[in-house]
């Protein structure tokens, strides 16, 4: 007897579209990197090859400069992701429950506007913008706020407003969403039943806005340790991410065994911290349920 | 009875008007843009009683109840709450709880964290929070699921808990917000008789909101008619459905017939199909456009003219329906007019449809009302 029923064959033949374009554009791609994480590159004029195959390209890979700027890469995304929170919960609440609906529709239109422009484009505006010979420096200098150009540009802090920039409707777009199904109505029974807004709002709203407030933070967060368009425009050697080296390895010094060797480091060091957040978040989440628990004597049945 | 109990014994005494579940309202206004809620309302709710708001969607009856609760504020007027005012406090500052038409449970708690929810938010000690969420999930009888999860239960259980969850902060007032909507009729009815037993041992002032008479009669001390933002009836049950104040009331509880005519002296009313008699006059001067209405279950129908009677007018019966306790005559009469009859069912053979018939009602079953549309009809 066969082990696929017919409907089992049915269903994967119906899905075809979307497990063919996972195993075409991720499961292969990603197996392809690790494959090639296990060559070395024979010459010069060789990008790579596997007919040796060996670990010596991540211990290649794991050099200080790799490490620092890892770290580097996790204080940015880190950072980034934790003011796109802190920018997008308010925004979010605000579009979802404060503005009349009419005006909903408009306001998700608005946040999405960049998204109209090229990743690269934009980045490559805030160089303008950013500029000491610049408009807004020329325009603060001209009304006495500074004294002197602006000293951005080429900077960490350069690279940390142009990933919030970047990343803020990754983190919006899920926050408006979860806060708006949540309702008015749950809000007002807490209010009803004696809590004020500060309460309500940590006790109520956020906890339902949880699997929002997660996948904001999983989007801006990810793609955002890979990103290295940003920290090429906008970061000099301070704001440098590890991206960029893995890119360069690619790109520049056509060493793709090393660079695929940088990119599986990467993927499973953003596994991990991934890992570990959603850990204490799980932590966190556990106390709270002990703090609310209430213990009451099971009735005789 | 013990110190934790949700069952208050003060409620009872005092001053009905002024005590501490008292809610009076006084011109009270509330607008929405360009269109009106609340047109001007005074009414005062006594410490105790249930009290029932009743009237068609968007007569103002919910947003009243949403200004007591202090999810809204009037634009005019004043509320008080036991003698004062509560304009301007918030929901969370007013001892009134409410059990929202949706219920608006917690779905990240269990059963019994969304009951404690009302008494965490006042730093209750742990163990008076246990054993009042255990009173009163047991007063609900909804013990055995304290530890579910809400989304899991019936409509009747998550009422069940969203009413624990309300009388467990030992509200003055609570109010409801068409609770019941969402039940079958028969589970319904059943609520209705506990929620009514609830009401007398709790001694908590109920106000409820429904659009349904029915509900409103079964439940109610006090029965308010609104419509379009105003009060059109304050009175019990019974006095709603023997003296209503208008045409309206009068249409809007039970199954009503209204006859145009004018009207004429001594309470006789003139219409297409003759001259009826009414023992109450009404209001109206001799000769305006009046409707005369006669209940559905006052109408007596006969198979041949009755001698003697008055109000007896021919006609030819319609669809009969036997509904088990009453029958139900679609009849129209000599000019055309459709009328309603609901008789006791009788061993008699029914008058099947298209049978010409004799039905006649008795003159106090009558009441005259000014005519709202003077031209329609008549």
């Amino acid at each position: 007897m066969s082990k696929f029923s017919r409907k089992d064959v049915g269903a994967a033949a119906l899905s075809f579209p979307s497990w063919a374009y996972l195993v075409f554009f991720f499961i292969i791609p990603v197996g392809l990197v690790l494959w090639y994480s296990f060559g070395y590159k024979p010459d010069l004029f060789t990008a790579h090859s596997n007919s040796i195959l060996s670990f010596d390209r991540y211990i290649e890979a794991l050099d200080p400069t790799f490490l620092s700027t890892f770290i580097n890469t996790l204080q940015i995304a880190g950072l980034g992701t934790l003011i796109c929170l802190l920018i997008g919960i308010p925004f979010a609440y605000w579009m979802a429950v404060k503005v009349p609906v009419k005006w909903r529709g408009l306001l998700v239109a608005l946040v999405l506007v960049p998204f109209w422009t090229n990743f690269l484009v934009r980045t490559l505006g805030w160089q303008i913008m950013l500029a000491p010979e610049g408009f807004v420096s020329d325009a603060l200098q001209n009304l006495g706020v500074i004294g002197g150009p602006i000293e951005i540009l080429y900077t960490r802090a350069a690279v940390q407003l142009g990933v919030v920039y970047n990343y803020l409707p990754l983190m919006i777009l899920p926050l408006f969403v979860s806060l708006d199904r949540a309702g008015a109505s749950l809000r007002e029974a807490s209010r009803d039943l004696g809590g004020n807004r500060w309460r309500t709002m940590f006790h109520i709203t956020l906890p339902l806005a949880a699997p929002g407030i997660i996948s904001g933070c999983l989007l801006v967060f990810i793609p955002l340790m890979g990103d290295y368009i940003t920290a090429s425009v906008l970061g000099g050697a301070q704001g440098n991410m590890v991206g960029q080296l893995v890119a360069n390895q690619f790109n520049s010094a056509q060493n793709w065994a090393l660079g695929s060797a940088m990119a599986v480091m990467l993927m499973v060091f953003i596994l991990l911290t991934v890992a570990i957040v959603g850990a204490i978040y799980l932590i966190i989440r556990a106390i709270l349920r002990f703090n609310r628990r209430v213990l009451i004597e099971e009735p005789a049945s | 009875m013990t110190q934790n109990s949700v069952i208050s014994p003060t409620v009872a005494g005092g001053d009905p008007t002024h005590g501490t579940g008292s809610v009076q309202i006084r011109g009270v206004v509330k607008r929405y843009g360009s269109s009106t809620a609340v047109a001007g309302i005074d009414l005062d709710v006594r410490s105790g009683e249930f009290l029932s708001l009743l009237g068609p969607s968007g007569c103002g009856k919910t947003t009243l109840l949403r200004m007591i609760g202090g999810f809204e504020e009037p634009d005019q007027g004043d509320i008080l709450l036991a003698g004062s005012s509560v304009v301007g406090v918030p929901p969370n500052k007013r001892p009134i709880n409410t059990v929202f038409q949706a219920y608006a449970l917690f779905p990240h708690m269990t059963v019994a964290e969304n009951v404690a929810y009302g008494l965490r938010q006042k730093r209750t000690p742990k163990a008076e929070v246990a054993a009042r969420v255990s009173e009163a999930l047991g007063l609900v009888q909804m013990s055995k699921f304290a530890n579910r999860n809400p989304k899991l239960l019936s409509g009747g259980q998550q009422q069940r808990v969203a009413l624990a969850r309300a009388i467990v902060n030992r509200p003055k007032v609570l109010l409801l917000d068409e609770p019941m909507s969402a039940l079958d009729r028969k589970l319904r009815e059943e609520m209705q008789l506990e929620l009514k037993q609830l009401q007398r041992q709790l001694g908590i002032t109920f106000i409820f909101v429904t659009h349904d008479q029915a509900e409103a009669m079964s439940m109610s001390d006090r029965i308010v008619v609104m419509l379009d933002g105003q009060i059109q009836q304050v009175g019990t049950a019974e006095e709603i459905y023997t003296n209503p104040a208008t045409s309206f009331v009068a249409g809007f509880i039970g199954k009503q017939n209204f006859i145009a005519g004018t009207l004429g002296a001594d309470g006789s009313v003139e219409t297409a199909d003759g001259v009826l008699l009414a023992q109450a006059p009404g209001t109206g001067t001799v000769g305006s456009q009046v409707l005369a209405a006669v209940r559905a279950e006052s109408i007596m129908v006969h198979s041949e003219k009755p001698e003697g009677a008055v109000n007896v007018v021919g006609g030819t019966v319609g669809v009969v329906s036997f509904l088990g306790d009453v029958i139900q005559y679609q009849i129209t009469t000599g000019s055309g007019h459709e009328l309603l009859a609901r008789t006791a069912p009788s061993n008699g053979v029914l008058p099947t449809a298209g049978t010409p018939v004799w039905f006649s009602w008795q003159p106090q079953h009558v009441q005259v009302f000014p005519n709202p549309h003077p031209s329609a009809g008549a």
